[in-house]
């Protein structure tokens, strides 16, 4: 009878600690697999493939530093082109058939919204970095954790510093007609309430729409002084070359989305004191260039020259997830890590605010600050 | 007024680059029946051609167009020689799907041989800004616009008068007698995708010049197909007219009515026309002997 209960016990013990291993995939003695899906082709790549360097970097970083309690890292990485269908599936791959035990990115809005029910009902410890948008924190998931700032509460930053910094002015706007559009209007238009601003100019582009001829047109007859350019790069881009050639130059503000570098270069003179709101550091500044200093010998040339804001959200989320599953120790598990990422307190990552999450709070909630360029230098500097 | 003309030059010029790639459309579709679903890439492919000379051998405004048409010429060669020509004889369907596969696969070449950043094309010129009467307009855009008048008023003279414009219309006409009257089918379709190649290859270079080069470039070919379809899938000349009226359309329809009719009044432009007109234009009726 003992040795029967002695065998049952071991047919527990066995079966519980098989169940816990499938449970909790994608850490061996040696490493410990972290999945991601990025839009690595296509326009959005600017986004993706930014993002997935900073992964990159914090994991190079740690691996060099001798891993995570002696794991090292393995990022698995997946395209999506941007396409949500392809986003789930990508999703359901690295975590079924890679077995990765945590999750990183995940591609655009749309698509990290899409993907909610697949990481929900899995389980995996998740930390989204990409586009933050409150449909992703509320309501609030268990394994679901996001870096970042809310574009509404970006928007709002942004017009009440341009109010405050231009009363009695009237504006404009033009938005995309999406999900994206949608926020940076809602955003605008609760400022607009708030404050009483005069809107002269009130436009909604087709998503793709390269030609921005008849709608700056439109705003310069609206002699608007304030603009808020509510497209993403290439429209931002069209716009403020269409105001140059029209010879209009109301004070313009863009969004974060297209607050990269480059972006300064293909405006030219045009793109000059725009001002921008983010919550990442600006590449200008000492913790931008320490950042910088930090990433060059981490990755290769073309890696490098592929940095920008997105970079810095990438790398910021995974030193959060790498942080917390190193706080686990050597027993690595799903629970531990969730438990740990809740934990979060003032972390520093040099990028941005320190990032703090709590009980019930899966959102960072990172401090804003707006930015303005100077076409000189190609780069953005902080205003306030 | 001066609202009015600013609208009307603004959509001139970007209708002239529709119009280049519509011609492109229509000169593929004329000499071999088949419409090209990866014209926009291909035009996309010889502005990032363009720009990669521009960046690594040479900024010069002919150095940069003649290494663009070669590499255009190459480009429309390679595609006839490689994907198309073996599927001479299968069916249209077929056909037309391989296309789309190609315009998926130049639209993915995009990021694995250069990058997804947008970059400006400099040649030093055709970014300067010409003011009259308090009308700006970008010396870029005088220039698409002469460009595609010019290349009307050539390919007219082409087809009219010259040998192989009548050789490309006899095969369009019927390729079986073309052929017993000593006319190679296949000599001709190689020139019309490298035509093709080279005339939708100058819209995205004059694209790539006045707003700047992306991956998403390759939705001018969308912008341009409707500017074929008006002004006739097989009339070359009337494609170029075509996207000069979508383009004048849209901007009109963009400044006077609302931003988000600009996308829209092109196509419901395409919609009346084709009720009164359903092979566009200028396009040839289809007269079958029954």
């Amino acid at each position: 009878m003992r040795n029967h209960l002695a065998t049952v016990s071991l047919l527990a013990a066995a079966l519980l600690s098989g169940s816990a291993q499938a449970a909790d995939p994608g850490v061996t003695d040696t490493e410990i697999l972290i999945g991601d899906v990025e839009p690595l082709t296509g326009p959005p790549a600017l986004l993706g493939v930014a993002a997935s360097i900073g992964h990159k970097i914090a994991i190079a970083e740690a691996n060099n530093a001798g891993g995570i309690n002696g794991r090292k890292i393995k990022y698995v990485l997946e395209d999506d082109g941007y396409v949500t269908a392809r986003t789930i599936q990508g999703v359901k791959k690295v975590i079924e058939v890679d077995k990765v035990f945590a999750m990183l990115g995940i591609s655009g809005s749309g698509q990290s919204i899409a993907v909610m029910p697949v990481l929900e009902k899995s389980g995996i410890p998740t930390v989204i970095d990409v586009a933050p948008v409150k449909l992703l924190w509320e309501p609030a998931r268990k394994n679901v954790f996001v870096v970042g700032q809310s574009y509404e509460e970006g928007i709002i930053h942004l017009v009440n510093y341009l109010a405050d910094k231009n009363p009695g002015k009237t504006w404009g706007l033009i938005t995309q007609d999406d999900d994206y559009g949608i926020t940076v209007r809602d955003g605008f238009d609760s400022v607009v309430k708030a404050k009483k601003l005069k809107v002269v100019y009130s436009g909604n582009y087709k998503k793709g729409q390269q030609d921005f001829s008849s709608d700056m047109l439109q705003l310069k007859e609206s002699k608007a002084d304030v603009f808020l350019a509510g497209g993403i790069i290439a429209e931002n881009i069209a716009m403020m070359k269409e105001l140059e050639k029209l010879n209009v130059k109301p004070v313009t503000g863009i969004f974060w989305p297209g607050r990269i570098e480059p972006v300064l270069k293909l405006m030219g003179p045009a793109g000059d004191g725009i001002y921008a709101v983010d919550y990442v550091e600006p590449f200008a500044g000492e913790a931008g260039k320490a950042f910088l200093e930090k990433a060059k010998p981490l990755v290769t040339e073309a890696e490098f020259k592929g940095i920008n804001r997105y970079t810095m959200t990438g790398y910021a989320a995974a030193k959060v997830l790498l942080a917390a599953i190193e706080r686990c120790g050597k027993a690595v598990t799903w629970a531990c890590t969730i438990s740990e990422l809740e934990k979060t307190k003032n972390v520093e990552t040099g990028v941005m605010a320190p990032i703090s999450f709590g009980p019930g709070v899966r959102f960072s909630n990172q401090k804003l600050q707006i930015m303005q360029a100077d076409a000189a230098t190609l780069s953005f500097k902080p205003v306030q | 007024m001066q609202y009015f003309v600013q609208l009307l030059i603004s959509g001139l010029a970007i209708g002239a680059i529709y119009g280049l790639i519509a011609m492109g459309f229509a000169v593929i579709y004329k000499s071999t029946g088949l419409v090209n679903f990866a014209q926009g890439e291909m035009t996309m492919i010889v502005a990032y051609i363009a720009w990669t000379v521009s960046t690594t051998v040479s900024g010069n405004i002919f150095v940069v167009s003649l290494a663009a048409i070669l590499a255009a010429v190459v480009l429309g060669l390679v595609i006839e020689r490689v994907v198309m020509r073996p599927m001479l004889g299968e069916p249209v369907f077929a056909t037309v799907m391989v296309t789309i596969g190609l315009a998926v696969i130049l639209r993915s070449s995009i990021n694995f041989i250069w990058d997804a950043y947008p970059h400006g094309l400099d040649v030093g010129v055709g970014r300067g800004i010409v003011r009259v009467g308090g009308i700006g307009v970008r010396t870029g855009q005088i220039a698409v616009i002469t460009t595609l008048l010019l290349l009307l008023a050539a390919i007219w003279a082409f087809f009219r008068y010259s040998k192989t414009g009548v050789a490309m219309r006899a095969v369009a006409a019927d390729d079986r007698t073309a052929l017993l009257m000593g006319i190679s089918a296949t000599k001709v379709h190689a020139l019309a995708w490298a035509a093709s190649s080279v005339i939708a290859g100058i819209g995205g270079v004059f694209f790539a010049l006045s707003y700047d080069l992306s991956p998403a470039m390759f939705q001018l070919g969308l912008k341009a197909f409707p500017a074929t379809i008006l002004g006739g899938l097989d009339a070359v000349i009337g494609s170029g007219v075509g996207g000069l009226l979508i383009g004048l359309t849209e901007n009109l329809a963009g400044g006077y009515i609302s931003s988000g009719m600009k996308e829209v009044a092109g196509f419901a432009m395409i919609i009346v026309v084709l009720m009164i007109r359903p092979f566009g234009l200028f396009g040839e009726r289809d007269i079958e002997r029954v």
